[in-house]
């Protein structure tokens, strides 16, 4: 046993020494498999060091853009657009105006005509509601949306597409009292324009008034969303326009004193 | 003489390739002083086997001692920022050359004792 035991002992040894080589031999590949370009560890602390900073970096982001997430409110948003649309209905305290034609039988001189609510008129006291601040505005039940226009329709007046016929009830959603002191302002719209002409309006303040949605189309045939354009584009679309709009403004501005002037 | 740690490293790799281990990297300076070590040990027995004072006792305190003070020494240096570990090879290696020159001569020699009977 004696003279054998070196065996025992150095193949014991050996075998050690095998194994270890292997284990040694793999993970060495493995290094050289996932950083083949670095030859020291300052390199590689360097890489380390740049790439922990670009993580704490891209966490921030996430931590940010998870709040953000968080904080966007979708069905808000959505209120608020269609609330803007005017596709909901809507109730909140506000003024209501009744305009109607002359009652008074006219005398045989008076031109019908000038006694009846006409389409403009109409027009501009909308306009003064919307300069006073008004949210909303129907008038018979007919919600103003960006694209309502008026019209005459021979005895009647035409909002959007629906035909409206006197008397004219016109809510608007606002502050009441501001909306009346801008209406009755004296020398305003309603002094000068309406009155004179001996055409019944009652103004009424609200607590509670209800307003029905827009109930027309909403098809865009011609418009798209784009995003946004640089200046130079739309300065020169909206000088083009412009210049053909101004032309025909001028005889219509000419048009209308006439029928002030005929007034008294 | 040559042939039982051949075959006792042909056996250790033949293990080491069917157990699934891997050195840890940040031991791997460790690992390469150890295979060190026990090759000076290898190299280290073989000679004394040829001076016929081969003690097995012996042989592996002493195998295991240099190998954990190695370890050892290397660690703590590590953790204290001197980089002994290249003078543990260096050492190591000297021990090696060393052995494997006094175990060429006893083979010579006892090469040309044959030679001459």
């Amino acid at each position: 046993m004696p003279r054998h035991s070196w065996k025992l002992g150095v193949g014991l040894a050996s075998m050690l020494l095998g194994m270890l080589l292997v284990f040694q031999f793999r993970t060495e590949t493995n290094v050289k498999t996932y950083l083949p370009q670095f030859k020291t560890v300052s390199e590689l602390a360097i890489k380390w060091n740049r790439m922990q900073t670009d993580l704490n970096k891209k966490e921030e982001e996430l931590q940010r853009l998870r709040q953000q997430i968080q904080g966007y409110n979708r069905d808000a948003e959505l209120k608020g657009l269609q609330m803007v649309a005017g596709v909901t209905p809507l109730r909140g305290p506000g003024v209501e105006i009744t305009l109607t034609d002359v009652t008074r039988p006219l005398r045989s001189y008076e031109d019908p005509n000038l006694f009846i609510v006409h389409y403009d008129q109409l027009e501009l006291l909308v306009n003064e509601l919307w300069a006073a601040g008004a949210e909303a505005v129907a008038i018979n039940g007919v919600r103003l949306v960006a694209q309502t226009g008026f019209s005459c329709a021979g005895t009647t007046i035409l909002v959007g597409n629906k035909k409206l016929a006197p008397p004219y009830v016109i809510r608007a959603i606002g502050d009441p009292r501001t909306l009346q002191a801008a209406l009755t302002i004296p020398g305003g719209y309603i002094d000068s324009q309406i009155l004179p002409f001996e055409l019944g309006i009652t103004i009424k303040q609200k607590n509670s008034l209800y307003l029905p949605p827009y109930k027309g189309s909403s098809v865009f045939n011609y418009a798209e969303v784009v995003p946004e354009e640089s200046e130079e584009i739309l300065a020169g679309e909206t000088e083009e326009v412009e210049e053909g709009e101004g032309e025909k403004m001028a005889p219509l501005e000419a048009g209308e004193p006439v029928r002030e002037g005929e007034e008294p | 003489m040559f042939l039982i740690p051949l075959i006792g490293v042909s056996i250790g790799v033949g293990i080491g390739l069917l157990l699934p281990f891997e050195i840890p990297i940040t031991y791997k300076s460790y690992t390469a002083l150890a295979i060190l070590a026990t090759v000076d040990a290898i190299f280290g027995g073989m000679r004394a086997q040829l001076e016929e004072n081969f003690i097995f006792s012996k042989f592996m305190v002493s195998f295991f001692a240099n190998a954990a003070l190695a370890v050892a020494l290397a660690y703590f240096c590590n953790v204290l920022g001197i980089d002994i570990y290249m003078g543990a090879v260096v050492a190591f290696s000297i021990r090696l050359f060393n052995n494997l020159s006094l175990i060429r001569e006893f083979l010579i020699i006892r090469y040309r004792r044959r030679g001459s009977k």
